[in-house]
């Protein structure tokens, strides 16, 4: 697996010493967006900490252009790993564009003050994503929907070449959920790389390049959404019984 | 843009009254009380040396040593309260309401009792390092339980309970001094400023000032923790070394407030949260200066009305910053449940 961007080798992952997801092997290119999907409890969440390094990994290794990770001082990985994680953020006090401004926390100076080059990143990047009509609003004030865009900006001012997503479109409506999109396709653009949890399929399926599957004890599949999503496979997966099956087809639900 | 430029002023409109207010409450210490000194005087005193014996040892000995070390208490115990209320995420949290002043004031009484009755000097410096230890045996208690208990009224009630255990042990010890030492002690034990003097005033400065200084040189990585461990880790903050530092650093704090003056209510809550409001923003690179000078004004404020609403007999500090100070917390209760 050399020539990527990331990947890890036989990476184990979990709590307190005891594995939740064995020997995980994955690897992504520049701009390539990877899917994580898998029942509740598969461990997604688990996977995407370790990897940024928020949960300390069992066993295996991480690299990320061509580095392991744990050799990354916190400064510089911050300059190349931005992570969305669902664990909320408190706003404090602060207004959208401070939330924002926040992500730019690797390029400040030792007292964090912003340069007019970080105010131009924060005002283009608040553009991008369309938030800049509630920048001066309080952010515990805003809707979920928007609260969700304004932290997707501050990841983007990081102005990383990866970011990691722990279901990023949970909570959102349908709007929201398709503007969320457009901006993660403005990132593969730029060439970032996307590695994300979620739990819609039919999302997954359609804008991932890799898909990763969790169950169990070892990482169950990975590849392209072509070869994951076969609706066997995928009932498998979930767990999904032939009552269930049924049901679905009866009444028209797509599964994926 | 507007809106960073309305913030900027209305951060120097906000500076300019607090050291404007510091100021004027400093000449007000230091002009009124039993004797009245004019303002003439104390430029007369302090440039000129040009006065009579008393009016100058008034002002030399006993009021400007006193007023320093109330502004630079006052500061101290703010930006203790800011600093634990920071590392709790909690409005309400502060060196009193956790049991840690209780906790340092075990230790110097312990330390008190024990190495007066053996006719040692206790110095100011050997109480400062005495109400350390015992700051960082509550704060180590309270750091336990916040382990296991995730509720924050749980762990204030958790804190107020230390306090209880160490207010007993040190009424215990009270019980077995002498009489020689229960005044020395009672009299410490109430909180106030009175006897503060310059050898105090070098010692407090030098330990508030490096902390101060440590402290602000920690506000980036506190801005970045404000917003939440996951983003502070993701920002390459070492989460655990900040924790170790602000623990450290409020506890020097607040021993130093307990080692001059006795426990001192309130004002590590009520302050920041004026601040707060006034600054209109939770900054750390704001909120670090800002509480130390709110904190400074309304212990000068405080002071001067303990010393003279009753004169001649003094109240002690604590009722004060308790009247003004309480009232206030019930607020940021009140306003903490309609926002939720």
């Amino acid at each position: 697996m050399s020539g990527y961007y990331f990947k890890t080798e036989k990476l184990t992952v979990g709590y307190d010493n005891k594995p939740i997801v064995k020997d995980i092997e994955i690897g992504i290119g520049k701009g390539e967006i990877l899917s994580i999907i898998g029942p509740n409890g598969a461990g997604k969440s688990t996977v995407l900490k370790s990897i940024a390094r928020q949960l300390e990994k069992i066993s295996g290794a991480v690299y990320l252009d061509k580095k392991e990770i744990s050799d990354y001082s916190g400064s510089d990985l911050s300059k190349k790993m931005a992570v969305l994680f669902t664990d909320g953020i408190k706003g404090d006090m602060m207004s959208v564009e401070e939330v924002v401004s926040a992500g730019r926390y690797p390029y400040t100076g030792h007292f964090g003050v912003l340069s007019e080059h970080d105010k131009e990143v924060v005002f283009e990047t608040m553009k991008t994503v369309g938030i800049l009509d509630y920048k001066d609003k309080d952010f515990d004030k805003i809707s979920d929907g928007q609260k969700q865009r304004v932290l997707l900006a501050k990841v983007l001012c990081q102005e990383p070449e990866i970011i990691l997503l722990d279901e990023p479109t949970s909570f959102l409506d349908i709007r929201y959920k398709l503007e969320f999109l457009s901006v993660i396709e403005k990132m593969r653009e730029k060439n970032i790389s996307i590695i994300m949890s979620v739990h819609e399929l039919d999302l997954a399926k359609n804008i991932s390049d890799k898909i990763l599957c969790l169950k169990g004890e070892y990482s169950d599949k990975f590849g392209t959404p072509e070869e994951v999503f076969e609706r066997e496979y995928i009932c498998e997966l979930f767990g999904i019984d032939e009552k269930n099956n049924q049901f679905a087809k009866d009444k028209g639900i797509e599964i994926f | 843009m507007l809106m960073r430029k309305k913030k900027v002023i209305r951060c120097i409109i906000a500076f300019t009254v607090l050291v404007t207010g510091i100021l004027v409450f400093f000449l007000l210490n230091i002009g009124i009380g039993s004797v009245k000194i004019s303002l003439s005087e104390i430029i007369g005193s302090i440039f000129l040396k040009g006065n009579d014996q008393v009016t100058d040892t008034i002002l030399w000995d006993i009021r400007l040593p006193r007023s320093i070390c109330v502004f630079i208490l006052g500061g101290a115990l703010a930006l203790s309260g800011y600093l634990l209320q920071t590392f709790f995420r909690n409005p309400i949290a502060g060196p009193f309401v956790l049991g840690i002043s209780s906790g340092a004031k075990m230790c110097v009484a312990l330390v008190m009792v024990f190495l007066m009755s053996r006719s040692f000097k206790t110095n100011s410096f050997t109480l400062v390092i005495a109400a350390f230890v015992g700051s960082l045996i509550s704060m180590g208690l309270v750091l336990l339980m916040t382990g296991k208990i995730k509720s924050m009224a749980m762990l204030v009630v958790c804190g107020v309970m230390i306090g209880y255990i160490c207010s007993a042990i040190t009424e215990l010890v009270v019980t077995f001094a002498s009489d020689a030492d229960i005044v020395n002690l009672h009299n410490w034990s109430r909180g106030s400023f009175s006897g503060s003097d310059w050898n105090g005033v070098r010692i407090v400065f030098v330990f508030v000032l490096i902390s101060f200084i440590l402290t602000f040189l920690l506000s980036k990585p506190l801005d970045a923790f404000l917003l939440g461990d996951s983003h502070a880790r993701s920002m390459g903050v070492n989460i655990r070394a900040l924790r170790v530092g602000i623990v450290l650093l409020s506890s020097i704090l607040s021993a130093c407030i307990v080692a001059f003056a006795g426990p001192i209510s309130f004002v590590g809550i009520a302050a920041p949260h004026l601040m707060r409001k006034l600054f209109n923003t939770n900054k750390p690179i704001i909120m670090i200066p800002g509480s130390f000078l709110g904190g400074s004004l309304f212990c000068l404020v405080c002071d001067l009305i303990a010393r003279n609403i009753l004169a001649p007999s003094e109240l002690n500090i604590s009722t004060v910053t308790a009247i003004f100070g309480a009232p206030i917390v019930i607020y940021i209760l009140f306003d903490k449940k309609k926002h939720n």
